[in-house]
């Protein structure tokens, strides 16, 4: 599968094109059907692949329908292989990551598929769709010739499952969406409660029927600019401060007031207005009023006479209680009865949790003892259990009650608010689940972790927008180049919502092809430039993108609109000024500058999007001095630099826009110690082995003694590669020391050791025999160790 | 980081000549193998495989010359290499003794001279 480097660059820069497509057809609104079919199609064309399948996890979760396919036999589309057996496929859904089959004859972790056995499948790859707890299927990739797929090809597969996902995942919120708002409208509409909706200048967009039935007017009469206007004269004036007041600054609203019903009385209602919320957009309220007509009667009634009351109580249809003095609960109206199914006598005393759900309890009663002791009115929301058993919300209100100056106790009245309470909830739930799909889509746009770039150290940070915010089109990237140095990039795309993720998806992938053909920053700059102007959007984009020689320090860059890039050194803080452009898509053709420095040793570079350093409310000049405040504070490893300098500048508020963070710094290389920590891939032997040859050179190594030893490590590295504990995942050590002539090396995982098995690794044990003087295998349970020693003709120059 | 290797073959007095330079280890030691075995028609008699100019090779490597070295044997065709002793690549080739099954030698002239003694 592996050509000339350049070739295979190539080639992953074409699997990445034809993802960042597929990506953008996804976000175009592609039905979900034919993203499948055309996901098929780009395997079966990029990896020229025999048969290509897409599995889908039926309804009841025991079946994988093969919902699409390229190169089957008639009959095999349509059907369903078992997802509960111990079978290639079941393995794939289960697994969080792309599996690869080398060959089945030798696969021990799982069997074929019926399909696969009878079509006499040898070598397969498949990735699971969906994020990891739900997946949605399996795409996979099919062979009869043995070959071997590489991480590439995987990665590429993995890639294409995952905008499959990303789209089945937003189906089915869309779904999910309709549905909801067909149901709020529903219940809305058959709930006894009055509902209203505003936009956010306050006008009203929606009554419900019960609004229409209580005031006897038509829909038509109710919207608009009508807030405040079936009030009573008296009300009317302090309903409407309120209500302005909770307009401009989109809290609650709260208000008791009359409102005039259809047969021309006043009846004073409770309204609750609560600001909705969409991707950090405020849309206006959403409200209900309550009839409490009978209870504010009933207040005043107590206040003529306890018998009076008492006979009303019970006629009234909500629930009533009072308490004396200490808080002891007196009495109950018939309504409280028949809410709660039980008798008078089980309901009177200090039974203020009787039916309270267990949740609830605790919060209730210590908010009524802190109101009571200290005679304050109270209100609470809480569950109580209806005769049925079933836990319903109510709104629970109580105020203290004086005869002639003295207190004498509490009068309460409580309303079922269920039905307000779970439609409140699902709308919520609605909005966060736009918000995450959002947010899963810019993660898997993202490299899931930073590429391993031997001689740099990097971390990143990725922070969402507090919630109720849009997502963002912020991103940072790593490539490695061709001529050995490294390009870093961050971008962030105007805008935000899942269209400024996509084309923040397109200029990565396009900035990533860009780099492994064009050695000059403004050169890459300007054809993504030219690639926006081209596509003929209005999408724009600030860019920095900046390459690093990491053996010099020396890095050449241009800034597009972007914010400077900070070095750290033992000199302080410092901003990299030059190489300052326009923003990519603001003008074609543009002029892009590029500026050159070089960092001192052992610097640190940060490089970041806006989201860090821009606030309304504060001047930028300020803010990128309150970076250099944070940055100057902070010191440590990577990870932790850029946990303090978010910290330091955001403090422990969400950040109002997406934030990404990068810290790179060239390690400083040592003449007598190297320790690596690697992933356990085949294709870390490669950086390994670069790494080795450097420091053995530095360390006074012949040509020779570089490349037996470098060859010693990489066998033994080989073996931990193979043997490591589990696919995937697992990581292997390299503790190399010179110490005047000596030289010593472990290689450590945390496998065990096998027998070398067959004629290759027989032979990469005698290799390493023939080629050091000494070796030592040290097997424990908790891994495995290989010891190698061998003395230089020459050692370092003391 | 990837590994990368490059194969130039030529056809020089009845024999083909692959010249390998770069570096070869697991990751595409496959795709060597193949090239190599797929650049010798069935009138070539023999394979030398110029390793003058490779900068690097692991047991897979190694193992892929054993491999080509049987399966060019039974096609009565031989595998010859070219490794000039200053070469790095030495003591591997020694230790693992691939001379058995293919003479190394010093110089690609060499290597095309009918029954030269061995290296």
């Amino acid at each position: 599968m592996a050509g000339s480097a350049e070739e295979q660059l190539r080639t992953v820069a074409r699997q990445q094109a034809a993802v960042a497509e597929l990506g953008q057809r996804a976000l175009g609104g592609l039905a979900l059907e034919e993203l499948v079919d055309q996901a098929v199609a780009v395997a079966a064309r990029e990896l020229e692949a025999e048969f290509v399948s897409v599995l889908e996890l039926t309804g009841d979760r025991r079946g994988l329908l093969i919902r699409a396919g390229h190169g089957w036999p008639e009959g095999v589309v349509g059907g369903v292989l078992p997802s509960d057996d111990d079978a290639f496929p079941a393995f794939a859904l289960g697994s969080d990551g792309p599996v690869v089959v080398d060959e089945f004859a030798t696969e021990t972790r799982f069997a074929p598929s019926a399909v696969q056995r009878e079509l006499g499948i040898a070598s397969a790859l498949a990735a699971p769709i969906g994020s990891a707890g739900g997946h949605f299927g399996v795409l996979g990739v099919h062979s009869r010739e043995p070959c071997s797929f590489g991480p590439d090809d995987a990665h590429f597969v993995q890639a294409l499952a995952n905008v499959v996902g990303t789209a089945a995942e937003r189906a089915r919120a869309e779904e999910l969406v309709r549905d909801s708002e067909a149901r709020f409208r529903e219940l809305a509409d058959t709930t006894p409660a009055l509902m209203w909706t505003t936009d956010s200048d306050g006008h009203v967009t929606f009554v419900n029927e019960g609004w229409l039935r209580f005031t006897g007017r038509s829909l038509a009469e109710e919207l608009g600019d009508t807030f405040a206007m079936t009030a009573h004269p008296e009300d009317r004036e302090r309903l409407r401060r309120g209500w302005a007041e909770a307009i401009a600054n989109r809290n609650e609203l709260h208000a008791e007031y009359r409102l005039r019903r259809y047969d021309g009385e006043y009846r004073w209602v409770q309204e609750t207005g609560v600001p909705r919320w969409e991707g950090g957009d405020f849309l206006g309220h959403v409200g209900t009023a309550t009839d409490i007509h009978e209870r504010r009667l009933m207040e005043e009634a107590l206040r003529e006479s306890e018998q009076g009351f008492r006979e009303l109580a019970d006629s009234a249809p909500v629930m009533i209680w009072t308490t004396d003095t200490d808080g002891l609960i007196t009495f109950v109206n018939e309504g409280w009865l028949e809410f709660t199914g039980h008798e008078l006598q089980e309901e009177l005393g200090a039974t203020w949790t009787v039916g309270v759900h267990s949740e609830d309890a605790d919060g209730m009663l210590s908010s009524w003892l802190r109101a009571l002791a200290a005679r304050q009115p109270w209100q609470r929301e809480y569950r109580l259990r209806r005769r049925d058993g079933e836990y319903r919300w109510i709104v629970d209100r109580g105020v203290p009650r004086y005869e002639g100056g003295r207190f004498v106790g509490y009068v309460g009245t409580a309303t079922d608010i269920h039905d307000r309470r779970s439609m409140e909830e699902r709308l919520r739930q609605v909005y966060e689940r736009e918000h995450r799909i959002a947010e899963t889509l810019q993660r898997s746009l993202l490299p899931e972790r930073l590429p391993q770039i031997d001689g740099v150290a990097m971390a990143a940070r990725y922070l969402p927008a507090g919630r109720g915010a849009a997502i963002g089109g912020d991103w940072y990237d790593a490539i490695e180049l061709k001529d050995g140095r490294v390009a870093l990039v961050v971008g962030d795309v105007v805008g935000h919502g899942l269209r400024a993720a996509a084309t923040m998806g397109q200029l990565r992938n396009a900035c990533r092809a860009y780099a492994l053909v064009e050695a000059s920053p403004a050169e890459v700059i300007a054809r993504l430039n030219r690639l926006v102007a081209s596509a003929g959007e209005d999408a724009m984009a600030t860019v920095l993108y900046l390459v690093l020689d990491r053996e010099t320090g020396e890095v050449s860059f241009t800034s597009a609109g972007h914010p400077p890039p900070l070095v750290l050194s033992r000199r302080g803080p410092d901003f990299l000024e030059g190489g300052r452009s326009v923003p990519v898509g603001a003008a074609d053709p543009a002029v892009f500058r590029e500026a050159r420095e070089t960092l001192p040793p052992g610097a640190t570079l940060l490089l970041y999007t806006d989201g860090l350093v821009e606030r309304r409310d504060v001047p930028l000049g300020d803010r990128l001095g309150q970076l250099k405040a944070a940055a100057a504070a902070a010191g440590g490893e990577l990870q932790e630099i850029c946990d303090q300098v978010l910290r330091g500048v955001l403090g422990l508020q969400d950040p109002v826009d997406d934030v990404a963070l990068l810290a790179v710094r060239p390690e400083v290389a040592s003449a007598e110690h190297l320790s690596l920590t690697l992933p356990a891939e085949p294709e870390s032997l490669a950086g390994l082995r670069q790494r080795l040859g450097r420091f053995l050179h530095a360390a006074g190594a012949s040509e020779a003694e570089q490349y037996e030893i470098t060859l010693s490590v990489c066998e033994a590295a080989g073996n931990a590669v193979e043997h490591a504990y589990g696919p995937g995942d697992a990581d292997f050590r390299v503790e190399i020391r010179v110490d005047g002539h000596q030289v010593t090396a472990d290689v450590s995982d945390r496998g065990s050791w096998r027998e070398p098995r067959g004629q290759e690794r027989g032979r990469g044990l005698r290799i390493i025999e023939g080629l050091m003087e000494d070796v030592e295998v040290n097997s424990a349970e908790n891994g495995t160790v290989v010891r190698m020693r061998r003395r230089l003709a020459a050692g370092v120059p003391a | 980081m990837t590994t990368s290797a490059e194969i130039a073959v030529e056809r020089r007095d009845g024999s083909i000549v692959a010249k390998l330079s770069g570096e070869v280890d697991i990751t595409n030691s496959q795709y060597i193998a193949h090239e190599l075995a797929g650049s010798v028609p069935n009138d070539a008699a023999a394979l030398v495989v110029d390793l003058s100019r490779t900068r690097y090779l692991d047991s897979a490597a190694i193992e892929l010359l054993f491999d080509l070295a049987r399966r060019l044997r039974r096609r009565r065709q031989a595998l010859r290499l070219v490794l000039p002793s200053s070469s790095p690549l030495k003591r591997v080739l020694e230790v693992t003794e691939i001379a058995a099954v293919a003479p190394v030698h010093e110089s690609l002239d060499d290597a095309l001279k009918p029954s030269e003694p061995q290296v």
